[in-house]
């Protein structure tokens, strides 16, 4: 009873941020100067009539007060319409349909390729410091943070291309289950450009957390006892430090949804992180709207979800 | 090493993952060139916004729309107005009427033969205040359009118009079906007679055309046409190395010279021009000496090296066609220090002043670039220009109201200099705030060119327009810069337009060997 009380609880808090969000990117998009007309017409508004100006703020619906722009929004969004592109005048749904599952691909591959990178070379680094083995596991955590992704991503696309004459992002997106040969291609060069800042981050983290766990007594009992090699590393020493690394590993995941949009660009593909700039440059609030939300209820949601992953791996975190 | 054998796990299938992207590399080349000869792509930094061959103001929109609407007359490759749904045409009523001939046997995609009612619907769709057109004033003069039988249609002007026909050569005054236009389908269905009709659309991403079958000039021989969103020059070029594109549309010089010789570049002047424009009415900028000054302290040649690497040419206020500038200006065509500090002089500011420029290198990536090498050239003769960088939507509303002293932009050009600059310079011109300055002669320069028939006497009538916009300074006109086709070696047939609007026109005729 008292872990469903937590979850409600966090989940009431979830909306309330949500809400927070959806209110602070409802007014910085009506801050930023020009609006739909002018991102549609550009200079060319100046060559329209009054009557034809008005035409146009009728058709884009940019002539109604702030307020009611927003309970109308918030209204539609709450019985599940997202509106319709007002550059596209698509539904914002579709557009979101077609851009969410290409970005989630890239987010879980360049995620399961950054966690085994970052447990993988952390634990061997913690168990080897100030050796050979520490001193890869280092440096490989230097590089990757070091290494911004759009130039590690650039420096890709050029190498394939020029050398391979390969750049299978560039054909147009298939999905998986349309051609899962192809489709893996299209996502493992963005997922690995991803994958290793994620995994420099979360390669740091284990390092230090199973670091520090080895040198406790239960550890140093565990070894005297005869624990056998393997299961003192993953049963003593990792599940121990796995607190530290869920939290790293959910804040990753978070700031991936965000580090898609310049992978996108670079490898094409058509995932939300392109949706989102090519709306913002359109001035296109319903998708600009819809996207940033569904970026923060992916950070938020991620983030509960590590919390309460907490209360599975270890008991003391459990509601009493 | 047993201890470590879980760990060994993890990076062997890092390891495999990586290597199974890389050695794929043998498979996917010859997958991703076998599945792209079927259709012929095009890669552009830019994505299809609309539909509706009326509203659009976008370049690609104009493009992609174009393979598949055609219009009355247009522009050729030497910039002069040639038929296309009309076969000809003549003027009467000492300019005040035109009447046009249309080509017959003409279809829509629809299958409806093409008749005068389209085309009297398709004129009154674009002069109405609803759709807001944004080239309607183009064609501002036209009080009548009516059809006088199947295949003639009558323009009446309120005043001797012959730079109508060059308002009718945009994409904007394309010719639709009447029945499409009354269904209101337009914006969601195009429905044209031009080599391809439409296919798909996914915005932001993709713009789909296959091959008219029943176009009149004969079925293309591309039977797909795609202009795919790539968000970076870099990337088409990478995507055209890779074959999986057929041609990149470029206009940065350093991605052009990265390609491999292999891939033929064609190049082409854009019907464009740069230009720093000045706020003529108050300021130190409303003293003629004082823009002079200016004038004559630029050096182009150095703007258009640090800003496109010299890939361009200096220009005047018309920069192409049959009316172009020449000499570029009629005080000052080459950088004159002497005289400029002579200016200053005259100006009362014997050591110089200072103004602010504003730039957008979201619309013009290249116009930072232009400003720093100006502000040094500036120095010389003791001008400080402020630059301030805008973003787009900041630039279009600051430009719009004219709240700028001076700002440097990339503006569209025609052959006409009436359709150039009647809409800046014109009475109760559309542009006349950000345009800066006004007079009368300008108005009666532009109104005498308009009217004036006969090819002589605009040339003369154009000559004067030129001469008063440089010795005035109204503007300091800099350069045009190219626009690049990176073409794979299996491209035949394809030509690059120098009119922005329809410079994949030639895809009618282009094919894959």
């Amino acid at each position: 009873m008292t872990f469903f009380l937590a979850v409600v609880r966090r989940t009431l808090s979830t909306l309330v941020t949500l809400f927070g969000v959806s209110i602070i990117i409802f007014v910085v998009l009506r801050l930023l100067p020009g609006n739909a007309v002018t991102a549609a017409m550009g200079v060319s508004e100046g060559l329209l009539t009054k009557g034809q100006v008005a035409a146009l703020d009728r058709y884009y619906g940019v002539g109604q007060p702030v307020i009611q722009q927003y309970w109308s929004w918030l209204h539609s969004l709450l019985q599940g319409n997202l509106g319709i592109s007002l550059a596209s005048r698509e539904p914002v749904s579709t557009l979101i349909g077609t851009a969410l599952p290409v970005t989630l691909e890239l987010a879980l591959f360049a995620m399961v390729i950054g966690i085994g990178i970052g447990v993988g070379f952390g634990v061997w680094s913690a168990l080897h410091p100030g050796r050979w083995q520490d001193d890869i596991g280092q440096g490989i955590s230097v590089i990757g943070l070091a290494i911004p992704t759009f130039i590690l991503g650039t420096v890709l696309v050029v190498f394939l291309s020029t050398k391979f004459h390969y750049f299978p992002s560039s054909l147009p997106f298939v999905g998986f289950f349309t051609n899962p040969w192809l489709n893996f291609q299209q996502i493992i060069f963005p997922a690995l450009v991803l994958s290793l800042g994620i995994g420099a981050a979360i390669l740091r983290t284990t390092r230090a957390a199973v670091l520090e766990v080895y040198n406790l007594n239960f550890a140093r009992t565990a070894l005297g006892k005869g624990v056998s090699r393997r299961a003192f590393i993953w049963r003593h020493l990792f599940l121990n430090a796995l607190t530290a690394v869920t939290t790293m590993s959910g804040i990753q995941l978070g700031y991936l949804l965000g580090g898609t949009v310049i992978i996108e660009q670079i490898f094409i593909l058509p995932g939300m992180g392109r949706l989102l700039i090519t709306s913002i440059a359109n001035r296109d609030f319903p998708v600009v709207q819809s996207v940033v939300l569904i970026f923060a209820a992916g950070f938020v949601i991620v983030n509960m979800l590590v919390d309460l992953f907490y209360t599975v791996i270890d008991p003391r975190t459990r509601p009493r | 090493m047993k201890r470590i054998i879980g760990l060994r796990g993890v990076a062997s299938a890092l390891l495999a993952v990586s290597s199974v992207g890389l050695f794929s590399t043998t498979v996917l080349g010859a997958s991703s060139s076998s599945a792209a000869s079927s259709t012929f792509v095009i890669g552009t930094v830019n994505s299809v916004q609309k539909i509706d061959p009326d509203v659009v103001t976008n370049f690609l929109d104009f493009e992609a729309l174009g393979l598949i609407y055609q219009t009355l007359v247009q522009e050729n490759a030497n910039l002069q107005i040639v038929p296309d749904l009309a076969t000809s045409w003549a003027f009467s009523n000492g300019n005040r009427t035109l009447t046009l001939q249309l080509r017959q046997n003409v279809k829509f995609d629809d299958g409806n033969t093409m008749t005068s009612a389209d085309v009297v619907a398709s004129l009154n769709r674009a002069e109405a205040t609803a759709t807001a057109d944004p080239s309607a004033s183009f064609i501002g003069s036209v009080t009548n359009i009516a059809a006088s039988g199947p295949n003639t249609v009558v323009l009446t002007m309120s005043h001797a118009d012959v730079s109508v026909l060059e308002g009718l050569a945009t994409v904007n005054m394309a010719i639709m079906p009447a029945s499409a236009i009354s269904a209101g389908t337009i914006a969601t269905a195009p429905d044209g007679t031009g080599p391809f009709q439409y296919s798909a659309w996914v915005p932001s991403t993709s713009f789909t055309l296959t091959a008219n079958p029943n176009y009149w000039g004969g079925k293309p021989a591309l039977s797909t046409v795609e202009l795919e969103t790539i968000p970076s020059e870099q990337s088409i070029s990478s995507a055209l190395q890779a074959g999986t594109i057929q041609m990149g549309l470029l206009s940065e010089p350093t991605v052009v010279s990265t390609l491999p010789k292999t891939d033929p570049v064609q190049k082409v002047m854009d019907l464009s021009y740069r230009a720093l424009q000045l706020q003529d009415k108050k300021g130190i900028l409303s003293n003629v000496d004082a823009r002079l000054a200016i004038a004559c302290a630029t050096n182009r040649k150095q703007i258009l090296q640090d800003a496109v690497f010299g890939q361009g040419k200096i220009v005047g206020p018309v920069p192409l066609g049959p009316y172009a500038t020449s000499p570029v200006s009629a005080i000052c065509p080459t950088q004159n220090l002497k005289l400029a500090k002579a200016y200053l002089k005259k100006a009362g500011k014997p050591k110089g002043f200072s103004f602010t420029a504003i730039t957008s290198t979201d619309l013009d990536s290249t116009s930072a670039d232009q400003a720093v090498a100006m502000q040094s050239e500036l120095a010389k003769v003791g001008i400080t220009m402020h630059i301030s960088n805008l973003a787009s939507n900041a630039y279009i509303q600051d430009w719009l109201k004219g709240k700028f002293q001076a700002a440097f932009a990339e503006n569209g050009a025609d052959p006409d200099p009436y359709v150039m600059y009647g809409r800046y310079f014109g009475a109760g011109a559309d542009l006349g705030v950000p345009a800066g300055y006004s007079s009368k002669t300008l108005q009666t320069e532009l109104l005498a060119g308009d009217e004036n028939s006969t090819a002589a006497g605009q040339k003369a009538d154009w000559q004067k327009l030129n001469n008063t916009l440089t010795s005035n300074a109204v503007w300091i006109w800099l350069f045009d810069s190219y626009d690049f086709a990176a073409l794979s070696p299996t491209v035949k047939g394809f030509t690059l337009s120098p009119v922005n609007t329809t410079q994949l026109s030639s895809l009618a005729n282009t094919s894959i060997s």
